[in-house]
């Protein structure tokens, strides 16, 4: 009988012990599969001159950081604060990937909230999206020294993410070559 | 200035909940005058007026639209329909939880008003000092983690994210209120089994008192969770009416345990036992509400109604969930040994089937709260990302519930204390051997094709509407047809077996096919054609929509139209698309449009879905059920002496 008394707090205990541990999972951030294998291969052009063809190439020999983005984004413009900010406090290597946007909207939009990016790739059809497995924007992709994907951000890109996880993971890597 | 006054109201709400909660401390446990004990009544009613204003608030300004109110710019929009204006107050996560806050209030009130005078001082306000706890809690909450009145002045152009789509539906407006009307309900069940176990007493007079209390909750539950089914069918064009989707499973627990907790309570009232156990299901039910709400508020499962997931909030909710369900399981550990009865009943008895009532439908919960949590725990457990679907659901369910079915068709005639066989098999054999006849015969007359589960199921639906009818004829025998309290489980038990028949059918003999229908072509399906007709184009203040219509005959009967509709949402161009539906009793024609090809022609879905209808109208029934229980306490008839057959 004693033990019945208790068994009812002690399923409670195993369930919140479970809803605790779950808080700390993210549903609805599925691994890349992309993370440690080489950037998917792509040749787009580049915002300001369609003529002017970016690869995979442009990768190589330093650390990148590839932001997917697109004008008609809000979270994007919310996002985007961080990103001025970071392009001026800090050397890292930032690249666009405008993501099904209009090119004309795209344009006003960086000219009204500023330009963070060094190159900015246009990807109007969303093909290579598919390639690089975008499902939303924003989504920052890491790229390091030899053009391999090793880490990936769904969702805004903000200062707790980059002092807890692309900070830290940038210093590892620029360690490894050395 | 709006804004301000609500946050300030909130405020103030949660310094007259602490009142409401504190007062009553002073006068038990410190022995202050009794008159303190009017100052709890006065924090809840203060509470109650401050959080409807606070309502008004945040109404008011979605009427405003007000956009630099953040809560307010990520849910509306200046083309947003007044009336959606009102609904979005609760569309989102900080105005739901401010609407549950709201219901808790409201709900405290009732019971001051309703209750007070029946109850004994002391245990009235236990009860509301619980109350009070709660209510602090959860307004506490609401301020520090979820105020829907926080400004936000951006630096661009103030423009509203707009209400989803799928939420501007007259759904939201009742959905939502009816549902947490449910859910929070329970709380009162909760706070009087907590002053229950502090007193060392629970009485038949408490469980008389509490019964409207479990049963009004009830009905509100199933209400909501029967109007969500209905516009889940009616929105998201999958032409499925439940998906056991973890936020439909979160409230479809309480709602099985406060089903338990209904028959158990009837025990506790009519024989004076089983009241450690009517104590435990009370405390289940409102955990089972409360996990319910953290699983949509935390953003820990994935689901069409998760809100964004903010780490602070589940901590928060989650601490003081462990803090009031652990506190009353460790009072329940320490205090039951006051409640032991001796059984006074055999084994064949009116006790043992509402025991075995509340075993299964226990363990009916226990199997889809385990399916809800699987893929947490394996999370959890770093072995892999799943999702737990309707397989499982089914296979699990269903033997668990058709026991509990077949107990229905036999339970009104099963007395207190103990009972005979023969008696038994005299009252139900005749009405067991016609539903089985007829559940073989009905899919066959109907044109059918014959399948094991349909019969079966057809047949345990007919077994129970035969055996209540029966029953209904020996109370009209006994002149004891004035009785109301008989009326309302007649009616519930009846809505369940519309629910079964309805279930059993829809899930064995609906069709579908997803089709590509030319100008000029027919498409058949369940003996309906479908021909395509035109095209019209219509243009509201928010939203311009694409009308379809087909035209759908059967055999060579009155051809029907019927409208399906593409809507692109002015605002930001989300697209929703509503499918067609034309019903009658026994059958929805639903059309679902996927798209256009090239040459004009649609690629569209058509269902046939028999006696889907008759799922929510049991459901109705429940609802009607539960609601004439409460003409017992409105409306004092004399008692009954003699219990019927005795």
């Amino acid at each position: 009988m004693k033990i019945l008394k208790i068994l009812p707090l002690g399923i409670f205990f195993i369930i919140i012990f479970f809803l605790f541990k779950g808080l700390n999972l993210h549903p609805d951030i599925i691994p890349s599969p992309l993370i440690n294998k080489p950037a998917p291969l792509f040749a787009l052009p580049t915002l300001d001159n369609p003529k002017k063809i970016v690869t995979n190439h442009d990768f190589l020999h330093h650390i990148t950081l590839l932001n997917v983005w697109a004008s008609w984004c809000t979270t994007c413009a919310d996002e985007h604060e961080f990103l001025i900010k970071l392009a001026k406090n800090t050397d890292i290597i930032l690249y666009g990937f405008n993501y099904k946007d209009d090119l004309t909207n795209a344009k006003k939009w960086l000219a009204e909230y500023g330009n963070p990016y060094q190159i900015i790739v246009v990807d109007q059809q969303g093909l290579s999206a598919i390639d690089w497995g975008v499902y939303g924007t924003p989504e920052t992709f890491l790229i390091d020294q030899q053009g391999i994907v090793r880490y990936k951000v769904i969702g805004s890109l903000t200062q707790e993410k980059w002092d807890r996880e692309l900070w830290p993971l940038i210093k590892k890597i620029q360690k490894e070559r050395t | 200035m709006l804004p301000e006054l609500g946050t300030f109201a909130l405020i103030l709400a949660f310094l007259l909940a602490l009142l409401q909660c504190v007062a009553p401390i002073l006068v038990l446990g410190f022995k202050k005058n009794h008159a303190f004990f009017e100052l709890s009544l006065f924090g809840s009613i203060g509470q109650f007026i401050f959080l409807s204003f606070a309502m008004l608030c945040l109404m008011m300004s979605f009427i405003n639209n007000d956009l630099t109110v953040l809560y307010i710019r990520e849910h509306s929009h200046q083309l947003l329909p007044f009336i959606y204006r009102i609904g979005a107050a609760w569309g989102g996560h900080e105005g739901s939880f401010l609407l549950w806050c709201l219901v808790l209030s409201t709900w405290t009130l009732s019971f001051i008003l309703f209750a007070k005078k029946s109850l004994e001082n002391t245990f009235f306000y236990r009860v509301l000092m619980v109350l009070g706890f709660l209510s602090a809690g959860f307004i506490l909450f609401l301020l520090v983690t979820s105020n829907p009145f926080a400004r936000d002045f951006p630096t661009r152009p103030l423009i509203g994210d707009d209400l989803t789509p799928l939420l501007q539906d007259p759904g939201l407006l009742f959905h939502p209120p009816i549902l947490y009307s449910g859910y929070v309900g329970f709380a009162i069940g909760f706070a009087v089994a907590i002053a229950a176990l502090m007193e060392k007493k629970f009485d038949a007079l408490t469980a008389k008192i509490l019964r409207p209390w479990i049963v009004l909750p009830w009905a509100f539950l199933g209400c909501g969770i029967v109007l969500g089914s209905w516009w889940a069918y009616r929105e998201l064009g999958w032409g499925g009416w439940w998906f056991w989707d973890p936020v439909e499973n979160a409230s479809l627990l309480p709602w099985l345990i406060a089903t338990a907790l209904l028959h158990s309570l009837i025990v506790s009232e009519k024989r004076n036992t089983f009241k450690g156990w009517t104590i435990l299901l009370a405390i289940i039910t409102f955990s089972l509400s409360l996990i319910g709400t953290f699983l949509v508020r935390s953003g820990v499962l994935i689901s069409v109604h998760a809100f964004a997931s903010d780490p602070t909030r589940g901590l928060f909710l989650l601490g003081y969930l462990a803090l009031i369900m652990g506190g009353a399981l460790t009072l329940y550990a320490f205090r039951i040994k006051f409640f032991y009865v001796a059984p006074r009943f055999q084994l064949l008895s009116r006790e043992t089937f509402l025991l075995l009532n509340s075993v299964f439908l226990l363990t009916a919960m226990a199997t889809i709260l385990l399916g809800t949590l699987y893929p947490i725990i394996l999370d959890a457990l770093d072995s892999d990302k799943i999702s737990v679907g309707e397989p499982y659901f089914n296979t699990v369910f269903l033997p668990i519930i058709l026991p509990l079915l077949i107990l229905m068709a036999i339970a009104p005639y099963v007395h207190w204390g103990e009972h005979r066989l023969a008696y038994l098999w005299k009252k139900c054999g005749f009405s067991l051997f016609s539903s089985l006849i007829l559940g073989f015969l009905i899919p066959i007359l109907l044109g059918f094709q014959w399948k094991l589960l349909a019969s079966i199921g057809i047949s345990i639906g007919i077994w129970i509407i035969i055996s209540t009818l029966q029953f209904v004829l020996q109370l009209w025998k006994n002149h004891q047809h004035l009785n109301l309290k008989y009326y309302s489980m007649i009616i519930a038990h009846l809505g369940i077996a519309i629910m079964t028949l309805g279930i059993t059918i829809n899930k064995s003999y609906s069709e579908e096919r997803q089709v590509t229908i030319a100008t000029n072509e027919i498409v058949t399906l369940a003996g309906y054609r479908f021909s395509f007709k035109d095209l019209q184009k219509e243009n509201t203040k928010n939203y311009q929509s694409l009308l379809v219509s087909f035209t759908v005959q059967k055999n060579k009967g009155k051809s029907n139209l019927l409208f399906a509709e593409q809507r692109v949402y002015k605002s930001h161009e989300q697209t929703l698309s509503k499918p067609g539906i034309l019903y009658n009793a026994f059958r929805d024609i639903y059309v679902a449009l996927g798209g256009v090809t090239a040459n004009g022609a649609w690629i569209v879905r058509i269902y046939y879905k028999p006696c889907v209808r008759w799922i929510w109208f049991g459901g109705f029934m429940l609802l009607l059920g539960g609601l004439i229980t409460l003409l017992n306490y409105i409306w004092p008839h004399k008692e009954i002496e003699k219990e019927i057959n005795a």
